[in-house]
Protein backbone atom coordinates (compact mmCIF):
# COMPACT_ATOMS: atom_id res chain seq x y z
CA UNK A 1 0.00 0.00 0.00
CA UNK A 2 3.12 2.23 1.07
CA UNK A 3 4.26 1.39 -1.88
CA UNK A 4 1.81 2.25 -4.29
CA UNK A 5 0.77 5.49 -2.75
CA UNK A 6 4.76 6.95 -2.66
CA UNK A 7 5.05 5.69 -6.23
CA UNK A 8 1.85 7.71 -7.53
CA UNK A 9 3.07 10.97 -5.54
CA UNK A 10 6.81 11.29 -7.11
CA UNK A 11 5.23 11.24 -10.69
CA UNK A 12 4.55 14.50 -10.46
CA UNK A 13 8.09 15.94 -9.31
CA UNK A 14 9.35 13.83 -11.82
CA UNK A 15 11.80 14.25 -14.70
CA UNK A 16 10.93 11.64 -17.56
CA UNK A 17 13.78 11.09 -19.41
CA UNK A 18 13.71 9.84 -23.32
CA UNK A 19 15.73 6.38 -23.85
CA UNK A 20 16.68 4.53 -26.64
CA UNK A 21 15.16 1.24 -27.25
CA UNK A 22 17.28 -1.77 -25.32
CA UNK A 23 19.00 0.44 -23.38
CA UNK A 24 18.69 2.43 -20.20
CA UNK A 25 17.63 5.98 -19.33
CA UNK A 26 20.52 8.24 -18.77
CA UNK A 27 20.41 10.52 -15.87
CA UNK A 28 19.60 14.64 -16.27
CA UNK A 29 21.20 15.33 -13.13
CA UNK A 30 23.64 13.82 -10.48
CA UNK A 31 20.87 12.82 -8.48
CA UNK A 32 18.78 10.56 -10.66
CA UNK A 33 20.52 7.03 -10.20
CA UNK A 34 21.92 5.15 -13.24
CA UNK A 35 19.70 2.49 -14.66
CA UNK A 36 21.61 -0.01 -16.94
CA UNK A 37 20.81 -3.57 -18.04
CA UNK A 38 17.14 -3.39 -18.27
CA UNK A 39 15.72 -6.78 -19.35
CA UNK A 40 12.47 -8.68 -18.24
CA UNK A 41 10.94 -12.47 -18.37
CA UNK A 42 9.30 -12.91 -21.52
CA UNK A 43 5.97 -14.62 -21.11
CA UNK A 44 5.56 -15.93 -24.36
CA UNK A 45 2.18 -17.35 -23.79
CA UNK A 46 0.12 -16.29 -20.60
CA UNK A 47 -2.30 -19.36 -20.52
CA UNK A 48 1.25 -21.70 -19.61
CA UNK A 49 3.41 -19.15 -18.29
CA UNK A 50 1.18 -16.83 -15.90
CA UNK A 51 0.38 -13.53 -16.54
CA UNK A 52 2.87 -11.98 -14.58
CA UNK A 53 6.55 -11.01 -14.83
CA UNK A 54 9.55 -9.23 -13.34
CA UNK A 55 12.14 -6.83 -14.82
CA UNK A 56 15.79 -6.81 -13.98
CA UNK A 57 18.31 -4.34 -14.35
CA UNK A 58 21.98 -2.59 -12.53
CA UNK A 59 20.71 0.46 -10.67
CA UNK A 60 24.01 2.85 -9.57
CA UNK A 61 23.27 5.51 -7.18
CA UNK A 62 26.25 7.93 -7.33
CA UNK A 63 25.02 10.61 -5.00
CA UNK A 64 26.05 10.89 -0.91
CA UNK A 65 22.73 9.68 0.27
CA UNK A 66 20.78 6.36 0.01
CA UNK A 67 17.69 5.98 -2.55
CA UNK A 68 14.81 3.75 -3.00
CA UNK A 69 13.38 2.11 -5.88
CA UNK A 70 10.03 2.33 -5.15
CA UNK A 71 8.17 1.40 -8.19
CA UNK A 72 6.98 2.35 -10.86
CA UNK A 73 4.13 2.57 -14.08
CA UNK A 74 4.04 1.30 -17.69
CA UNK A 75 3.23 2.57 -20.88
CA UNK A 76 0.23 0.16 -20.30
CA UNK A 77 1.04 -2.10 -23.58
CA UNK A 78 1.55 -5.40 -21.25
CA UNK A 79 -0.53 -4.00 -17.98
CA UNK A 80 -2.24 -1.33 -16.57
CA UNK A 81 -1.40 -1.72 -13.24
CA UNK A 82 1.48 -0.26 -11.07
CA UNK A 83 4.66 -2.07 -11.38
CA UNK A 84 5.79 -2.89 -7.54
CA UNK A 85 9.29 -3.38 -6.11
CA UNK A 86 9.70 -6.86 -4.95
CA UNK A 87 12.42 -8.45 -2.80
CA UNK A 88 13.00 -12.49 -2.33
CA UNK A 89 13.37 -13.49 0.83
CA UNK A 90 13.58 -16.85 2.87
CA UNK A 91 10.92 -17.94 4.92
CA UNK A 92 10.25 -21.16 6.89
CA UNK A 93 13.01 -22.65 4.29
CA UNK A 94 11.03 -21.42 1.27
CA UNK A 95 11.85 -18.83 -1.06
CA UNK A 96 9.10 -16.27 -1.37
CA UNK A 97 8.38 -12.56 -2.84
CA UNK A 98 7.22 -10.02 -1.21
CA UNK A 99 6.75 -5.85 -1.06
CA UNK A 100 10.29 -4.54 -0.62
CA UNK A 101 9.85 -2.19 2.35
CA UNK A 102 10.62 1.30 1.64
CA UNK A 103 11.48 0.19 -1.87
CA UNK A 104 14.55 -1.15 -2.68
CA UNK A 105 18.00 -0.07 -1.49
CA UNK A 106 20.75 1.68 -3.84
CA UNK A 107 23.01 2.58 -1.32
CA UNK A 108 24.75 5.75 -1.76
CA UNK A 109 27.85 5.54 -4.26
CA UNK A 110 26.96 1.57 -4.49
CA UNK A 111 25.17 -0.34 -7.10
CA UNK A 112 22.30 -2.51 -6.40
CA UNK A 113 21.50 -5.39 -9.38
CA UNK A 114 17.94 -6.67 -10.26
CA UNK A 115 17.93 -10.44 -10.67
CA UNK A 116 15.87 -13.81 -11.15
CA UNK A 117 15.42 -15.15 -7.60
CA UNK A 118 16.40 -11.84 -5.82
CA UNK A 119 15.07 -7.97 -6.58
CA UNK A 120 12.59 -7.33 -9.52
CA UNK A 121 10.29 -5.09 -10.39
CA UNK A 122 7.10 -6.59 -10.76
CA UNK A 123 4.34 -6.60 -13.77
CA UNK A 124 0.44 -8.07 -12.85
CA UNK A 125 -1.88 -9.10 -14.19
CA UNK A 126 -0.58 -9.48 -18.03
CA UNK A 127 -3.18 -8.19 -20.44
CA UNK A 128 -0.96 -10.01 -23.30
CA UNK A 129 1.70 -12.07 -24.27
CA UNK A 130 5.24 -10.66 -24.11
CA UNK A 131 7.18 -13.00 -26.82
CA UNK A 132 11.00 -12.87 -26.72
CA UNK A 133 12.81 -9.57 -28.07
CA UNK A 134 9.58 -7.57 -26.71
CA UNK A 135 10.39 -4.38 -26.06
CA UNK A 136 8.63 -3.37 -22.86
CA UNK A 137 8.42 0.08 -21.67
CA UNK A 138 8.17 1.69 -17.58
CA UNK A 139 9.25 4.47 -15.94
CA UNK A 140 11.00 3.87 -12.69
CA UNK A 141 10.39 5.67 -9.67
CA UNK A 142 12.87 6.58 -7.05
CA UNK A 143 12.57 7.69 -3.41
CA UNK A 144 14.17 10.55 -3.87
CA UNK A 145 11.48 12.08 -6.54
CA UNK A 146 13.19 11.56 -9.74
CA UNK A 147 12.30 9.26 -12.31
CA UNK A 148 14.03 6.84 -15.15
CA UNK A 149 12.23 5.69 -18.46
CA UNK A 150 13.53 2.66 -19.78
CA UNK A 151 13.29 -0.21 -22.55
CA UNK A 152 13.71 -3.84 -21.71
CA UNK A 153 13.96 -6.80 -24.19
CA UNK A 154 11.98 -9.64 -23.36
CA UNK A 155 14.45 -13.02 -22.49
CA UNK A 156 13.55 -16.34 -21.94
CA UNK A 157 15.04 -17.47 -18.15
CA UNK A 158 15.02 -20.92 -16.43
CA UNK A 159 13.03 -19.72 -13.04
CA UNK A 160 12.25 -21.88 -9.69
CA UNK A 161 8.98 -21.72 -8.10
CA UNK A 162 8.39 -19.04 -5.41
CA UNK A 163 5.40 -17.89 -3.38
CA UNK A 164 3.74 -14.44 -3.32
CA UNK A 165 3.23 -13.47 0.43
CA UNK A 166 2.43 -10.15 1.25
CA UNK A 167 4.30 -8.38 4.11
CA UNK A 168 3.21 -7.90 7.36
CA UNK A 169 0.40 -10.32 8.62
CA UNK A 170 -2.96 -10.76 7.20
CA UNK A 171 -2.67 -7.49 5.25
CA UNK A 172 -2.54 -7.47 1.59
CA UNK A 173 -0.21 -5.22 -0.24
CA UNK B 1 -5.84 -4.71 -2.39
CA UNK B 2 -8.65 -6.36 -4.60
CA UNK B 3 -8.22 -5.13 -7.41
CA UNK B 4 -5.31 -6.64 -8.07
CA UNK B 5 -6.57 -10.35 -9.22
CA UNK B 6 -3.44 -11.44 -9.72
CA UNK B 7 -2.75 -11.57 -6.02
CA UNK B 8 -6.06 -11.10 -4.38
CA UNK B 9 -7.63 -14.06 -6.05
CA UNK B 10 -5.58 -16.57 -4.37
CA UNK B 11 -6.12 -14.94 -0.56
CA UNK B 12 -2.91 -13.74 1.82
CA UNK B 13 -0.54 -16.30 -0.59
CA UNK B 14 -0.22 -17.16 -3.87
CA UNK B 15 1.94 -20.44 -4.34
CA UNK B 16 3.14 -21.92 -7.23
CA UNK B 17 4.06 -18.51 -9.15
CA UNK B 18 6.38 -19.36 -11.92
CA UNK B 19 8.56 -16.98 -10.60
CA UNK B 20 11.89 -15.84 -8.79
CA UNK B 21 14.67 -18.43 -7.74
CA UNK B 22 17.09 -19.95 -9.88
CA UNK B 23 19.97 -18.85 -8.72
CA UNK B 24 19.38 -17.15 -5.65
CA UNK B 25 18.12 -20.59 -3.93
CA UNK B 26 20.41 -21.90 -1.84
CA UNK B 27 22.71 -19.60 -1.76
CA UNK B 28 21.16 -17.01 0.30
CA UNK B 29 21.23 -17.29 3.99
CA UNK B 30 17.82 -17.34 6.27
CA UNK B 31 15.98 -14.03 6.00
CA UNK B 32 18.73 -12.70 3.45
CA UNK B 33 18.24 -9.98 0.71
CA UNK B 34 19.16 -11.60 -2.65
CA UNK B 35 20.77 -8.90 -5.06
CA UNK B 36 23.40 -6.09 -4.01
CA UNK B 37 26.09 -8.36 -5.83
CA UNK B 38 28.61 -6.47 -7.50
CA UNK B 39 30.16 -8.46 -10.85
CA UNK B 40 33.97 -8.19 -11.18
CA UNK B 41 35.16 -8.84 -14.60
CA UNK B 42 39.33 -9.01 -14.45
CA UNK B 43 40.61 -10.15 -17.28
CA UNK B 44 43.73 -11.84 -16.05
CA UNK B 45 46.02 -13.15 -19.26
CA UNK B 46 46.38 -11.85 -22.90
CA UNK B 47 44.65 -14.71 -24.20
CA UNK B 48 42.01 -15.02 -22.06
CA UNK B 49 41.05 -11.11 -22.05
CA UNK B 50 41.68 -11.41 -26.03
CA UNK B 51 38.42 -9.71 -27.91
CA UNK B 52 37.43 -10.29 -31.36
CA UNK B 53 34.90 -7.76 -32.34
CA UNK B 54 31.23 -8.40 -33.20
CA UNK B 55 29.71 -5.43 -34.77
CA UNK B 56 30.51 -4.98 -38.55
CA UNK B 57 29.82 -5.28 -42.15
CA UNK B 58 30.23 -9.10 -41.89
CA UNK B 59 29.99 -11.53 -38.90
CA UNK B 60 33.05 -12.29 -36.76
CA UNK B 61 33.47 -15.90 -37.35
CA UNK B 62 34.54 -16.56 -40.48
CA UNK B 63 37.82 -14.42 -41.66
CA UNK B 64 38.62 -14.53 -37.70
CA UNK B 65 41.89 -16.46 -37.36
CA UNK B 66 41.01 -19.39 -36.12
CA UNK B 67 40.45 -19.91 -31.93
CA UNK B 68 41.58 -23.34 -30.80
CA UNK B 69 38.11 -24.44 -29.98
CA UNK B 70 35.31 -24.40 -32.26
CA UNK B 71 31.55 -25.87 -31.96
CA UNK B 72 28.56 -25.73 -34.85
CA UNK B 73 25.63 -26.28 -32.77
CA UNK B 74 22.50 -26.50 -35.20
CA UNK B 75 19.03 -26.16 -33.65
CA UNK B 76 15.95 -27.59 -35.07
CA UNK B 77 12.57 -24.98 -35.33
CA UNK B 78 9.83 -25.51 -32.64
CA UNK B 79 6.05 -25.16 -34.42
CA UNK B 80 6.00 -21.54 -32.74
CA UNK B 81 8.73 -20.17 -34.79
CA UNK B 82 7.62 -18.14 -37.25
CA UNK B 83 9.66 -15.29 -39.08
CA UNK B 84 8.17 -12.92 -36.23
CA UNK B 85 9.65 -14.72 -33.05
CA UNK B 86 12.53 -15.55 -34.65
CA UNK B 87 13.42 -11.99 -35.17
CA UNK B 88 12.75 -11.17 -31.43
CA UNK B 89 14.82 -14.26 -30.68
CA UNK B 90 17.55 -12.68 -33.28
CA UNK B 91 17.04 -9.57 -31.81
CA UNK B 92 18.08 -10.84 -28.23
CA UNK B 93 20.46 -13.59 -28.97
CA UNK B 94 22.38 -10.41 -31.01
CA UNK B 95 23.05 -8.52 -28.07
CA UNK B 96 23.54 -11.51 -25.76
CA UNK B 97 26.52 -12.38 -28.02
CA UNK B 98 27.54 -9.19 -28.33
CA UNK B 99 27.92 -8.88 -24.50
CA UNK B 100 29.68 -12.40 -24.16
CA UNK B 101 32.49 -11.59 -26.79
CA UNK B 102 33.33 -8.73 -24.81
CA UNK B 103 33.71 -10.57 -21.70
CA UNK B 104 30.35 -9.20 -20.65
CA UNK B 105 27.82 -11.94 -18.98
CA UNK B 106 24.57 -12.68 -20.99
CA UNK B 107 21.65 -10.01 -19.32
CA UNK B 108 20.24 -13.32 -18.32
CA UNK B 109 22.94 -15.22 -18.01
CA UNK B 110 22.89 -17.52 -14.86
CA UNK B 111 26.68 -18.38 -14.91
CA UNK B 112 28.13 -14.69 -15.00
CA UNK B 113 31.57 -16.17 -13.77
CA UNK B 114 32.08 -17.97 -16.18
CA UNK B 115 31.81 -15.30 -18.88
CA UNK B 116 34.33 -13.15 -17.61
CA UNK B 117 37.58 -14.49 -20.37
CA UNK B 118 36.10 -14.11 -24.09
CA UNK B 119 39.45 -15.46 -25.68
CA UNK B 120 38.60 -14.33 -28.82
CA UNK B 121 35.22 -15.68 -28.48
CA UNK B 122 33.05 -15.17 -31.51
CA UNK B 123 29.21 -16.19 -32.19
CA UNK B 124 28.33 -16.84 -35.35
CA UNK B 125 24.67 -17.18 -36.91
CA UNK B 126 23.21 -18.95 -39.73
CA UNK B 127 20.30 -20.33 -41.38
CA UNK B 128 19.23 -23.55 -42.92
CA UNK B 129 17.52 -23.86 -46.18
CA UNK B 130 13.93 -25.13 -43.96
CA UNK B 131 13.52 -21.13 -43.52
CA UNK B 132 13.17 -20.90 -47.38
CA UNK B 133 10.99 -23.56 -47.51
CA UNK B 134 7.53 -22.64 -48.96
CA UNK B 135 5.84 -25.20 -46.41
CA UNK B 136 7.80 -23.28 -43.66
CA UNK B 137 5.39 -21.06 -43.12
CA UNK B 138 7.70 -18.46 -42.60
CA UNK B 139 6.94 -16.61 -45.95
CA UNK B 140 10.24 -16.15 -46.91
CA UNK B 141 10.42 -18.59 -50.00
CA UNK B 142 11.38 -15.55 -52.40
CA UNK B 143 14.40 -14.59 -50.20
CA UNK B 144 16.78 -17.56 -50.86
CA UNK B 145 20.18 -16.61 -51.95
CA UNK B 146 21.10 -17.48 -55.31
CA UNK B 147 23.36 -20.14 -55.28
CA UNK B 148 21.88 -21.94 -51.96
CA UNK B 149 20.72 -24.75 -53.56
CA UNK B 150 20.65 -28.25 -51.66
CA UNK B 151 23.89 -30.37 -52.16
CA UNK B 152 22.92 -33.60 -54.37
CA UNK B 153 24.01 -37.05 -52.33
CA UNK B 154 27.90 -38.22 -53.14
CA UNK B 155 28.29 -41.73 -54.01
CA UNK B 156 30.79 -41.95 -51.17
CA UNK B 157 28.41 -40.40 -48.69
CA UNK B 158 27.58 -42.22 -45.17
CA UNK B 159 25.44 -39.42 -43.44
CA UNK B 160 24.25 -39.69 -40.29
CA UNK B 161 20.87 -37.67 -39.65
CA UNK B 162 22.30 -36.96 -36.24
CA UNK B 163 24.95 -34.80 -38.29
CA UNK B 164 23.13 -33.13 -41.17
CA UNK B 165 20.78 -30.74 -41.47
CA UNK B 166 19.64 -28.37 -38.74
CA UNK B 167 17.62 -24.99 -39.43
CA UNK B 168 19.39 -22.53 -36.97
CA UNK B 169 23.19 -22.10 -36.46
CA UNK B 170 24.69 -21.12 -33.37
CA UNK B 171 28.96 -21.10 -34.62
CA UNK B 172 30.78 -20.71 -31.40
CA UNK B 173 34.74 -20.15 -31.01
CA UNK B 174 36.98 -19.32 -28.76
CA UNK B 175 40.57 -19.78 -27.45
CA UNK B 176 39.43 -21.60 -24.66
CA UNK B 177 37.00 -24.52 -23.92
CA UNK B 178 35.46 -23.43 -20.98
CA UNK B 179 34.28 -20.02 -22.56
CA UNK B 180 33.06 -22.13 -25.58
CA UNK B 181 30.87 -24.34 -23.44
CA UNK B 182 28.88 -21.76 -21.45
CA UNK B 183 28.41 -19.60 -24.70
CA UNK B 184 26.29 -22.66 -25.96
CA UNK B 185 24.73 -22.90 -23.30
CA UNK B 186 23.76 -19.39 -22.54
CA UNK B 187 22.96 -19.28 -26.62
CA UNK B 188 20.85 -22.33 -26.32
CA UNK B 189 18.99 -20.96 -23.17
CA UNK B 190 18.38 -17.58 -25.25
CA UNK B 191 16.80 -19.18 -28.41
CA UNK B 192 15.06 -22.03 -26.25
CA UNK B 193 11.24 -20.37 -27.26
CA UNK B 194 11.87 -21.32 -30.70
CA UNK B 195 14.33 -24.07 -31.57
CA UNK B 196 15.85 -26.90 -29.63
CA UNK B 197 19.70 -28.48 -30.17
CA UNK B 198 19.52 -30.63 -32.80
CA UNK B 199 23.41 -31.61 -32.45
CA UNK B 200 26.83 -30.35 -31.51
CA UNK B 201 29.81 -30.94 -33.95
CA UNK B 202 32.96 -29.73 -31.25
CA UNK B 203 36.31 -29.67 -32.69
CA UNK B 204 39.87 -28.02 -32.35
CA UNK B 205 42.83 -26.61 -34.00
CA UNK B 206 45.79 -26.00 -31.35
CA UNK B 207 46.02 -23.65 -28.24
CA UNK B 208 46.17 -20.10 -28.40
CA UNK B 209 50.45 -19.89 -27.42
CA UNK B 210 51.60 -23.33 -28.68
CA UNK B 211 52.91 -22.35 -32.45
CA UNK B 212 53.18 -19.14 -34.21
CA UNK B 213 49.84 -17.04 -35.13
CA UNK B 214 51.25 -17.81 -38.59
CA UNK B 215 51.27 -21.30 -38.66
CA UNK B 216 49.07 -22.98 -40.65
CA UNK B 217 47.11 -25.27 -38.56
CA UNK B 218 47.91 -29.36 -39.16
CA UNK B 219 45.12 -32.14 -39.40
CA UNK B 220 44.72 -36.07 -38.25
CA UNK B 221 46.89 -36.99 -40.76
CA UNK B 222 49.31 -34.39 -39.96
CA UNK B 223 49.55 -32.76 -42.47
CA UNK B 224 48.95 -28.58 -42.74
CA UNK B 225 45.68 -27.78 -43.70
CA UNK B 226 44.30 -24.13 -44.97
CA UNK B 227 47.05 -23.02 -46.92
CA UNK B 228 45.48 -22.80 -50.28
CA UNK B 229 42.92 -20.17 -48.78
CA UNK B 230 41.58 -16.37 -49.77
CA UNK B 231 43.56 -14.27 -47.42
CA UNK B 232 43.00 -10.64 -48.84
CA UNK B 233 39.75 -8.08 -48.90
CA UNK B 234 39.21 -8.34 -52.49
CA UNK B 235 39.83 -11.85 -52.23
CA UNK B 236 36.81 -12.07 -49.71
CA UNK B 237 34.90 -9.97 -51.97
CA UNK B 238 34.69 -11.61 -54.64
CA UNK B 239 34.75 -14.93 -53.48
CA UNK B 240 33.56 -15.17 -49.86
CA UNK B 241 31.15 -12.42 -48.96
CA UNK B 242 28.00 -11.64 -51.00
CA UNK B 243 27.88 -8.48 -52.96
CA UNK B 244 25.38 -6.00 -53.23
CA UNK B 245 23.63 -7.49 -55.97
CA UNK B 246 22.76 -9.93 -53.66
CA UNK B 247 20.23 -7.87 -51.64
CA UNK B 248 19.17 -8.73 -48.07
CA UNK B 249 21.50 -10.89 -48.43
CA UNK B 250 24.82 -8.38 -49.25
CA UNK B 251 27.79 -9.24 -46.57
CA UNK B 252 27.01 -12.97 -45.69
CA UNK B 253 28.29 -16.09 -47.05
CA UNK B 254 27.21 -19.51 -47.48
CA UNK B 255 28.48 -22.34 -45.32
CA UNK B 256 29.16 -25.98 -45.97
CA UNK B 257 29.48 -28.09 -42.51
CA UNK B 258 30.82 -31.58 -43.78
CA UNK B 259 31.54 -34.13 -40.68
CA UNK B 260 34.40 -36.01 -42.46
CA UNK B 261 35.52 -39.27 -40.48
CA UNK B 262 39.23 -40.01 -40.83
CA UNK B 263 40.08 -44.28 -41.02
CA UNK B 264 43.57 -43.44 -38.94
CA UNK B 265 44.33 -46.91 -38.84
CA UNK B 266 44.44 -47.29 -42.31
CA UNK B 267 46.44 -44.18 -42.65
CA UNK B 268 48.68 -44.94 -40.17
CA UNK B 269 49.43 -48.30 -42.22
CA UNK B 270 51.42 -45.85 -44.54
CA UNK B 271 55.05 -44.20 -45.61
CA UNK B 272 55.52 -40.99 -45.11
CA UNK B 273 56.15 -41.22 -49.01
CA UNK B 274 52.36 -42.09 -49.90
CA UNK B 275 51.32 -39.87 -47.01
CA UNK B 276 52.65 -36.95 -48.65
CA UNK B 277 52.16 -37.99 -52.42
CA UNK B 278 48.29 -38.43 -51.47
CA UNK B 279 48.28 -35.19 -50.26
CA UNK B 280 50.74 -33.60 -52.76
CA UNK B 281 52.43 -31.49 -49.47
CA UNK B 282 55.34 -32.51 -47.77
CA UNK B 283 55.01 -33.59 -43.93
CA UNK B 284 57.47 -31.63 -42.25
CA UNK B 285 57.24 -28.33 -43.51
CA UNK B 286 54.04 -28.34 -45.53
CA UNK B 287 55.77 -27.06 -49.18
CA UNK B 288 54.01 -28.75 -52.17
CA UNK B 289 56.44 -31.55 -53.48
CA UNK B 290 57.19 -28.86 -56.30
CA UNK B 291 58.51 -26.05 -53.97
CA UNK B 292 60.83 -25.55 -50.56
CA UNK B 293 58.35 -23.53 -48.41
CA UNK B 294 54.77 -23.81 -47.37
CA UNK B 295 53.23 -20.70 -48.84
CA UNK B 296 55.27 -21.64 -51.99
CA UNK B 297 52.87 -21.65 -54.99
CA UNK B 298 52.47 -25.38 -56.05
CA UNK B 299 53.83 -26.50 -59.67
CA UNK B 300 51.44 -28.44 -61.10
CA UNK B 301 53.09 -28.68 -64.97
CA UNK B 302 56.46 -30.50 -62.71
CA UNK B 303 57.31 -33.93 -64.17
CA UNK B 304 59.30 -36.28 -62.94
CA UNK B 305 61.93 -38.60 -64.41
CA UNK B 306 59.13 -40.78 -65.66
CA UNK B 307 56.73 -38.35 -67.19
CA UNK B 308 54.61 -38.17 -64.10
CA UNK B 309 53.35 -35.26 -62.37
CA UNK B 310 55.55 -34.29 -58.92
CA UNK B 311 52.44 -33.49 -57.59
CA UNK B 312 50.71 -36.57 -58.68
CA UNK B 313 47.38 -36.84 -60.22
CA UNK B 314 45.37 -38.85 -57.86
CA UNK B 315 46.75 -36.31 -55.24
CA UNK B 316 44.10 -34.41 -53.11
CA UNK B 317 45.70 -31.00 -53.82
CA UNK B 318 45.30 -31.58 -57.61
CA UNK B 319 41.86 -33.25 -57.42
CA UNK B 320 40.90 -30.31 -55.47
CA UNK B 321 42.92 -26.97 -57.01
CA UNK B 322 40.59 -24.24 -57.85
CA UNK B 323 43.84 -21.81 -58.71
CA UNK B 324 42.23 -18.12 -58.70
CA UNK B 325 38.93 -19.37 -60.58
CA UNK B 326 35.65 -18.85 -59.85
CA UNK B 327 35.52 -21.98 -57.79
CA UNK B 328 38.20 -20.80 -54.70
CA UNK B 329 35.87 -20.56 -51.36
CA UNK B 330 37.38 -20.30 -47.83
CA UNK B 331 38.51 -23.88 -45.74
CA UNK B 332 38.53 -23.53 -41.99
CA UNK B 333 38.43 -27.41 -40.98
CA UNK B 334 38.33 -27.81 -37.00
CA UNK B 335 39.73 -31.49 -36.12
CA UNK B 336 37.56 -33.64 -33.93
CA UNK B 337 38.65 -36.90 -31.50
CA UNK B 338 35.52 -38.11 -30.16
CA UNK B 339 37.21 -41.73 -28.63
CA UNK B 340 36.63 -45.02 -29.66
CA UNK B 341 33.76 -46.95 -31.09
CA UNK B 342 33.06 -49.79 -28.92
CA UNK B 343 34.86 -51.86 -31.44
CA UNK B 344 37.61 -49.81 -30.75
CA UNK B 345 38.49 -48.25 -33.66
CA UNK B 346 39.12 -44.25 -33.38
CA UNK B 347 35.83 -41.36 -33.80
CA UNK B 348 37.98 -39.07 -35.34
CA UNK B 349 38.01 -36.55 -38.30
CA UNK B 350 37.28 -33.24 -39.73
CA UNK B 351 34.45 -30.70 -39.44
CA UNK B 352 35.03 -29.79 -43.15
CA UNK B 353 33.78 -25.58 -42.84
CA UNK B 354 33.82 -24.33 -46.35
CA UNK B 355 31.89 -20.67 -46.82
CA UNK B 356 31.70 -18.86 -50.10
CA UNK B 357 29.09 -16.64 -52.25
CA UNK B 358 27.46 -19.34 -53.81
CA UNK B 359 27.27 -23.45 -52.91
CA UNK B 360 26.10 -24.16 -56.43
CA UNK B 361 29.11 -22.52 -58.71
CA UNK B 362 31.68 -22.87 -55.72
CA UNK B 363 31.46 -25.96 -53.56
CA UNK B 364 29.25 -27.92 -55.81
CA UNK B 365 32.09 -28.90 -58.98
CA UNK B 366 35.13 -29.27 -56.09
CA UNK B 367 33.20 -31.74 -54.25
CA UNK B 368 31.89 -33.53 -57.41
CA UNK B 369 35.67 -33.97 -58.68
CA UNK B 370 36.63 -35.12 -55.02
CA UNK B 371 33.63 -37.49 -55.27
CA UNK B 372 34.31 -38.74 -58.38
CA UNK B 373 38.12 -39.56 -57.87
CA UNK B 374 39.85 -38.52 -54.51
CA UNK B 375 43.02 -40.65 -53.29
CA UNK B 376 41.93 -39.35 -49.49
CA UNK B 377 38.60 -41.37 -50.43
CA UNK B 378 40.60 -44.37 -49.13
CA UNK B 379 40.59 -42.85 -45.35
CA UNK B 380 37.86 -40.26 -45.45
CA UNK B 381 33.69 -40.89 -45.64
CA UNK B 382 31.63 -37.97 -45.41
CA UNK B 383 29.16 -39.04 -42.25
CA UNK B 384 27.48 -35.33 -42.14
CA UNK B 385 26.48 -32.33 -44.14
CA UNK B 386 24.35 -29.47 -43.63
CA UNK B 387 24.11 -26.11 -45.06
CA UNK B 388 23.80 -22.90 -43.78
CA UNK B 389 23.87 -19.35 -44.43
CA UNK B 390 25.68 -17.18 -42.34
CA UNK B 391 23.81 -13.94 -42.28
CA UNK B 392 25.18 -10.87 -42.49
CA UNK B 393 27.11 -8.94 -40.06
CA UNK B 394 24.88 -4.85 -38.05
CA UNK B 395 26.32 -2.70 -35.63
CA UNK B 396 25.50 -1.26 -32.59
CA UNK B 397 21.62 -0.93 -32.18
CA UNK B 398 21.06 -3.82 -35.15
CA UNK B 399 20.71 -7.30 -35.41
CA UNK B 400 21.76 -10.06 -36.84
CA UNK B 401 19.56 -11.03 -39.68
CA UNK B 402 17.55 -7.66 -39.63
CA UNK B 403 18.20 -7.12 -43.18
CA UNK B 404 15.68 -10.65 -43.84
CA UNK B 405 13.70 -9.91 -40.63
CA UNK B 406 13.88 -6.73 -39.48
C1 LIG C 1 39.13 -35.22 -44.12
C2 LIG C 1 39.05 -34.63 -45.26
C3 LIG C 1 40.09 -33.70 -45.85
C4 LIG C 1 41.41 -33.58 -45.55
C5 LIG C 1 42.20 -34.35 -44.52
C6 LIG C 1 41.95 -32.55 -46.41
C7 LIG C 1 43.26 -32.12 -46.39
C8 LIG C 1 43.79 -31.17 -47.24
C9 LIG C 1 45.17 -30.78 -47.25
C10 LIG C 1 46.23 -31.32 -46.32
C11 LIG C 1 45.32 -29.85 -48.21
C12 LIG C 1 46.61 -29.17 -48.64
C13 LIG C 1 46.96 -27.95 -47.88
C14 LIG C 1 46.06 -26.78 -48.13
O1 LIG C 1 46.06 -26.19 -49.22
O2 LIG C 1 45.33 -26.45 -47.23
C15 LIG C 1 44.03 -29.64 -48.80
C16 LIG C 1 43.76 -28.77 -49.80
C17 LIG C 1 42.51 -28.54 -50.31
N1 LIG C 1 41.38 -29.23 -50.00
FE1 LIG C 1 41.18 -30.67 -48.65
N2 LIG C 1 40.96 -32.07 -47.19
C18 LIG C 1 39.81 -32.75 -46.91
C19 LIG C 1 38.58 -32.58 -47.48
C20 LIG C 1 38.30 -31.68 -48.46
C21 LIG C 1 37.01 -31.47 -49.03
C22 LIG C 1 35.73 -32.21 -48.63
C23 LIG C 1 37.15 -30.49 -49.94
C24 LIG C 1 36.13 -29.84 -50.84
C25 LIG C 1 34.95 -30.29 -51.10
C26 LIG C 1 38.53 -30.08 -49.93
C27 LIG C 1 39.05 -29.07 -50.71
C28 LIG C 1 40.36 -28.68 -50.72
C29 LIG C 1 40.87 -27.58 -51.52
C30 LIG C 1 40.06 -26.71 -52.44
C31 LIG C 1 42.22 -27.51 -51.28
C32 LIG C 1 43.21 -26.54 -51.89
C33 LIG C 1 43.81 -27.11 -53.12
C34 LIG C 1 44.75 -26.14 -53.77
O3 LIG C 1 44.26 -25.32 -54.54
O4 LIG C 1 45.93 -26.19 -53.47
N3 LIG C 1 39.20 -30.83 -49.03
N4 LIG C 1 43.11 -30.47 -48.18
CU1 LIG D 1 7.55 -10.31 -7.60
Amino acid sequence: MFTRVAAIAVVASTAILASLTGCAGTPVDSTTPVVTDVWLRAIPDIEVDGDMTGMFMTVENTTDEDVYLIGGTTDGTYTSDALDAHEVVEVDGEMVMQDAEGGILIPAHGTTQLMPGGYHIMFWNLTQNIPVGADVHATLNFSNGTSVEVHAAAMTVEMGQETYVPNGSGMTP
Amino acid sequence: MGERDSRSDAGITRRDLFWGAGIAVGSAAIGDRVGQVVRTTEFETVVGSAIEPFYGEHQAGVRTGMQAHGVFVAYSFSTNCNSETLAGVLRVATSEAERLTRGEPGLSDTDPELAANPARLTITFGLGHTVFAVDSGMGLSSQRPIGFDELPAFSFDRLEPTWSEGDLLVHVAADDPLTVSHAVRHMTRVVSSIAKPHYAQRGFVRAQGVAPLADVPRNLFGHVDGVANPTTDAEFDSHIWAGADAGWFAGGTQLVLRRISMKLPEWDTLGSKDKEEAIGRRLSTGAPLTGKSVHDRPDFDAVNSRGLGVIPEFSHMRRAHTGEGRQRFLRRPFSFDDGFFPDGTPNVGMLFAAYQQNTTEQFLPVQQTLADFDILNLWTTPIGSSQFLILPGCDAGGFVGETLLG
